[in-house]
């Protein structure tokens, strides 16, 4: 709709568009005329020209010229030449009106159906369309009608490709000819076509885009550019298995009671579960689908079944997600207490896992945990909830491992699943990778440029986690961190960006050994305490982080602390099966949807969200996009009916959408500009199971 | 590769556009308050006679001969209303007249009479006439006949073309989706494959292209994704990669880019600021649609008039010297996202957008140094609004603009009903325009009314 008409702006022009109106009214109507009554003699086409020519846009015309070169072909000699000749013709035509507006949809949208008939000559079209790119070098007519002619002659993408590097080469700013480059780069690397593998293309490419960021690192274009390859070289197309619950090699000790067997030393292996059963989580690089009971393989031999119940963990109730869960049953033979069963897990058998981009899961992986049933006696009569869970610093002290025993960040890394295959194949990726990081080094050293520290910032970390999962551990956190720290400053209107960078790292740093998770395990100080069953406790307070991540590395963890931060969401916290006590207190989160990710935690007993800003905002713009039981994605499901607090649901229906489902023992809301008097008594009427609100023991 | 020593024309121009711009901001803070008052106020006297002069040629005698009539009638009867304004009752009967002989006899708007009909100049007269909101104005839309018009531009593939044998593209699946919206006569037939379509054109920058294989630009990512939330699909979308993409078109100059590398355009502050209330209001959209649709629950508030945004909303005034130029639009792009398939057909995302920027409490742009931008770089004190400095106004960028600038103006609420908080509004508070229904593009009275009339008929 942009640049369409042209309206005369000065006084002084006013008589000559006056006299060319005049002009082209009397043409109009003559066009009119003759198209109602299907008029298609030489004089009458070429009256269409001339208005064509004055006004591009009377799209009439260029129907009524359609119609009337099928009249005359029908007409004429069917020899190929007056066929020819006609349609040149209409070429011509187009042609003049383009030159009057070369952003005309219509003239453009002719010369295509003028084409489509054939007879005409490629090499036309390009010198043309070259004359055109010439003058208005980012004109998308003018490319969609390469793309278009390049497609009908059977261009070759390659010689397309060198097109781009000319255009390129004589205006490096021509973001159009990147954009162009990229598409075409994409089809001949997922065609494989000869000469064109990603290990070959993308160095070239890179020294290619190099030339354009080295003259001038203040022009956007090539760092468009650049992101894509970047992000050509780091994807990986088939989703891939990451880690899981239990993870490979571990050892699980089962329970059936609340209370733990003996001393500490089981704590980060035991698990236990009133209803005899322990959860499966696989955790894939990217969301997929298609996880069921033949896609994954279990086998255990305390149980035949085959049919495992798989559930995606997915905010919006898709199919799709990264995180699956199935239930495994206890082993059902109680004499053989203590004795050792292997349970084996296997996938990418078949290719029935695929990501949400279509890809499937290819390389066959294997893992392997063993489980062994401890039983305890037990007081069945205690209830859930009898104690308070507090947070105080002194309740906790730090977790001490004796070297024999398992700890969390031991499995961390033998989930080793890849093919040699891939360690080969990456080795390119390294080489591409670690040659950026010198170029960009190189330019920061001459040069202050935010865009560069980014780009340093984002090749490092693309790095690390290349030589990661190539065994290696060469790991540059405290260098992003502080190009991340430096780019706070350098560009405070971006300050929120560099800040969630900085968290995830910071989260990867943590996370990324043994020794550094450690510093942040913690015991509280209850190991009694009934219901927390593993009351490690993963302390992430006080660390100013304003978004979270390295879940993968956290399935494990059931008791979080993740106080005094700056988040204002917990996206991806739904990864976290096993969490039963959660401490959000003290950060920035501005509305229960916000917490939304809690309503998939479905081992979750203890929360606390006090000193939040949950109703301090009249603008929740989180709510917009997440689901609501307004929004399709939930549909049906919602059923007001079903309860006699509807008029409550109406004001709180937030809170009463993440809250419902929860089996809360204990919550904090204090400090929350939504925790009056009216909402506890609905919070007290939504969870009944609750036992502690705000410190206070409900009767 | 060209010689360093040279810059590109693109970047000529750049900074041609910049220091206008610069300039512009210079001369406003060297001036006395009282100028400096008067170059932020909205002109609404000279754009009213603009405007009018405009309209007084679509009489008997209209002189401007071309295929875009119904556009011009939209674009000043908008703009009009915007202002707060209507036209008189024989300048309406004659628009109706007028637009009545541009309506086909199988349905839809031409671009003048005896033309035949197409998708764009159909939502322009439908947008028109709603605007005009009379009944004999609603009334004169033969909604029967534009529904075979409608289903007769439907391509087999699901996408819409724009007229008989026309090109097919995501302008086409708009107007044609919205037009149906509007008029309460959009069903399964129509709504059919429009969606794969729309996916197949976002490209791996985020925003959304004209037809598949192109580049992402503004006025096609406007309107692709106010067809998939008409057709409730929005979800379908990389949503994550579309912000991404969306936030960086504003550039130093406080106005919005349509594409990457290219220059800011004032009425890209609609079809870019546009996209951003899109994203902003498309719950409480669903939520209207649920209502129509059945006993859906709609009424929720959680209320706190003592609360206001918090963030400091002039801090933006650093930014607009317009001086510093960097290549910062692609800081936000995710390395190794989603955004890598051409078609991604991503649920996921839409959680992962909330902690992109959603989670944040004022608008995703930045509204003032916009506002800034449209009153004193692309508004014409003698009346008109225009694309940037040294460009002459037209009725096109009226209408923009001025939509934009109510975009913006109303871009810190959360219900559309509440008044505007002050500091929201750049200027006087005269400047203040009525809201419109992000979707359409009408101000939102008159979409209410039209909803009505079509609800009931």
């Amino acid at each position: 709709m942009h640049g369409r008409p042209r309206k005369p702006s000065k006084p002084e022009d006013e008589a000559a568009s006056a006299a060319k109106a005049q002009k082209l009214r009397a043409l109009q109507s003559q066009f009119l005329h003759n198209h109602h009554n299907n008029i298609y003699t030489k004089e009458a086409v070429d009256l269409s020209a001339k208005l064509l020519e004055i006004n591009p846009e009377s799209y009439t015309a260029w129907n009524y010229r359609k119609l009337a070169l099928e009249h005359n072909l029908s007409q004429s000699e069917s020899d190929s030449d007056s066929f020819k000749s006609l349609l040149d013709e209409e070429l011509i035509v187009v042609e003049n009106a383009l030159r009057q507006n070369f952003k005309s949809y219509g003239a453009w949208h002719h010369r295509k159906w003028v084409l489509s008939k054939g007879h005409s000559s490629a090499d036309h079209e390009l010198r043309l369309l070259d004359k055109f790119q010439k003058a208005d070098s980012r004109n998308f007519h003018a490319w969609n009608y390469r793309r278009f002619v390049a497609a009908l002659m059977n261009r070759s993408e390659e010689d397309e490709l060198k097109y781009t590097e000319d255009m390129i080469n004589n205006n490096f700013s021509n973001y159009s000819a990147w954009h162009n480059r990229s598409v075409l780069l994409s089809n001949l690397l997922k065609k494989k076509s000869e000469g064109f593998q990603k290990e070959k293309v993308l160095p070239e490419e890179y020294e290619f885009v190099h030339q354009a960021l080295f003259t001038d690192p203040d022009d956007q274009s090539g760092w468009f550019y650049h992101l894509w390859l970047l992000d050509q070289t780091v994807k990986v197309d088939s989703p891939l298995l990451v880690s899981s619950w239990p993870a490979n090699g571990s050892d699980l000790v089962l329970s059936g009671d609340r209370h733990l067997g003996d001393s500490a030393s089981s704590l980060l292996t035991s698990f236990h579960s009133d209803s005899r059963t322990f959860p499966l989580i696989l955790y894939f690089n990217q969301a997929v689908h298609g996880v069921n009971s033949s896609t994954v393989t279990v086998d255990y031999e305390f149980n035949t079944s085959k049919d495992l119940i798989w559930e995606p963990i997915s905010i919006n109730n898709s199919q799709t997600a990264q995180v699956w869960v199935t239930k495994l049953n206890y082993p059902n033979v109680e004499l053989h207490a203590l004795k050792e069963y292997q349970v084996e897990v296997s996938l990418g058998h078949d290719w029935g896992i695929v990501s949400s981009s279509g890809f499937h899961y290819s390389h066959p992986s294997c893992y392997t945990f063993k489980v062994c049933l401890k039983l305890a006696e037990t007081d069945p009569t205690e209830e859930l909830g009898g104690e308070i869970i507090s947070w105080r610093d002194e309740n906790f002290c730090i977790y001490k491992t004796d070297s024999q025993e398992s700890s969390p960040a031991v499995s961390l890394d033998q989930l080793s699943i890849k093919s040699d295959n891939d360690l080969s194949a990456s080795e390119w990726r390294v080489a591409a990778i670690a040659n950026e990081i010198d170029h960009f080094r190189e330019l920061l050293s001459l040069i202050n440029c935010k865009i560069g520290k980014l780009t340093l910032a984002r090749l490092l970390m693309a790095h690390d986690a290349m030589m990661h999962s190539s065994g290696n551990k060469v790991a540059h956190f405290e260098e992003v961190l502080e190009l991340y720290s430096d780019l706070m400053k350098l560009d405070p209107s971006h300050i929120r960006y560099y800040k969630e960078e900085h968290s995830l790292v910071s989260m990867q740093q943590v996370t990324s050994s043994q020794e550094s998770l450690l510093r942040h395990c913690f015991c509280y100080e209850d190991l009694n305490c009934s219901y927390i069953g593993n009351p490690i406790c993963l302390r992430l307070n006080n660390l100013s982080l304003s978004r979270i991540g390295s879940f993968e590395k956290l399935l494990w963890v059931r008791m979080l602390d993740l106080s005094h931060n700056d988040l204002s969401s917990i996206e991806g916290l739904e990864a976290m099966q096993l969490l039963s006590c959660l401490n959000l207190s003290s950060n920035k989160l501005g509305s229960f949807t916000a917490l939304e990710p809690l309503r998939l935690l479905k081992s979750l007993r203890v929360l606390n969200i006090s000193y939040n800003e949950i109703g301090a905002h009249s603008i929740d713009t989180t709510r917009y996009l997440c689901s609501s039981p307004l929004s399709h994605s939930i549909g049906n499901k919602w059923n007001l009916g079903e309860t006699a607090i509807d008029d409550d649901i109406k004001n709180y229906w937030e809170a009463y959408f993440i809250l419902k489902g929860l089996k809360l023992t204990q919550l904090d809301l204090l400090g929350n500009a939504v925790a009056d008097e009216t909402f506890k008594l609905f919070v007290i009427k939504v969870l009944p199971a609750l036992k502690w609100l705000d410190g206070e023991k409900m009767c | 590769m060209e010689s360093s020593s040279r810059i590109t024309v693109t970047q000529r121009e750049q900074s041609m556009v910049m220091s206008d711009v610069k300039m512009m901001y210079e001369i406003y803070a060297s001036v006395p308050p009282k100028t400096q008052r008067l170059m932020m106020e909205l002109q609404r006297d000279n754009h009213m006679e603009y405007l009018l002069r405009g309209l007084q040629q679509l009489g008997p005698s209209f002189c401007v001969l071309d295929a875009n009539r119904p556009w011009i009638c939209y674009w000043i009867l908008h703009s009009i209303a915007l202002l707060g304004q209507s036209v008189d009752a024989a300048l309406e009967d004659r628009t109706i007249d007028f637009l009545s002989r541009c309506q086909g006899p199988d349905g839809g708007y031409a671009g003048g009479p005896g033309q035949m009909p197409h998708l764009a100049t159909t939502y322009a007269a439908v947008n028109a006439l709603i605007t005009l909101g009379s009944d004999k104005s609603l009334w004169s839309i033969d909604r029967g006949k534009m529904y075979t018009f409608l289903k007769h531009m439907k391509d087999p593939s699901g996408a819409f073309r724009m007229h008989d044998e026309g090109e097919i593209d995501v302008r086409a699946c708009y107007t044609a989706i919205s037009v149906a919206s509007m008029l309460n006569i959009l069903d399964d037939d129509l709504v059919h494959n429009v969606g794969n379509y729309i996916l197949s054109c976002q490209t791996h920058e985020g925003g959304i292209a004209g037809e598949p294989g192109s580049e992402a630009h503004g006025g096609y990512t406007f309107c692709g994704l106010a067809t998939m939330i008409l057709i409730n699909e929005v979800n379908r979308l990389d949503l994550a990669a579309l912000i991404d993409w969306v936030v960086f078109r504003q550039g130093v100059e406080g106005g919005f880019q349509g594409r990457a590398n290219k220059l800011v355009d004032g009425c890209y502050s609609f079809w870019q600021g546009g996209v951003f209330a899109l994203l902003q209001r498309f719950h409480s959209i669903i939520g209207e649609r649920l209502t129509q649709s059945g006993p859906g629950e709609a009424e929720y508030h959680i209320d706190s008039p003592e609360a206001t945004p918090e963030s400091d909303i002039s801090e933006g005034k650093e930014s607009s010297d317009g001086t510093s130029s960097e290549g910062d639009e692609a800081c936000h792009f995710q390395p190794g996202g989603s955004q890598n398939a051409p078609c991604p057909v991503n649920f996921d995302n839409v959680g992962f957008v909330s902690s992109e920027g959603l989670a944040e409490r004022e608008p995703l742009f930045h509204s003032i140094a916009l506002q800034r931008y449209i009153l004193l770089c692309s508004q014409d004190p003698g009346g008109g609004l225009k694309d940037k400095p040294r460009k002459s106004r037209d009725y096109y960028h009226t209408c923009y603009c001025l939509s934009g600038l109510s975009v913006c103006q109303y871009s810190w609420l959360k219900d559309e009903d509440a008044s505007p908080l002050p500091r929201a509004v750049l200027g006087p508070h005269s400047n203040l325009l009525e809201p419109i229904h992000p979707i359409f593009n009408v101000v939102l009275d008159r979409y209410r009314e039209a909803h009505e009339f079509f609800s009931r008929s």
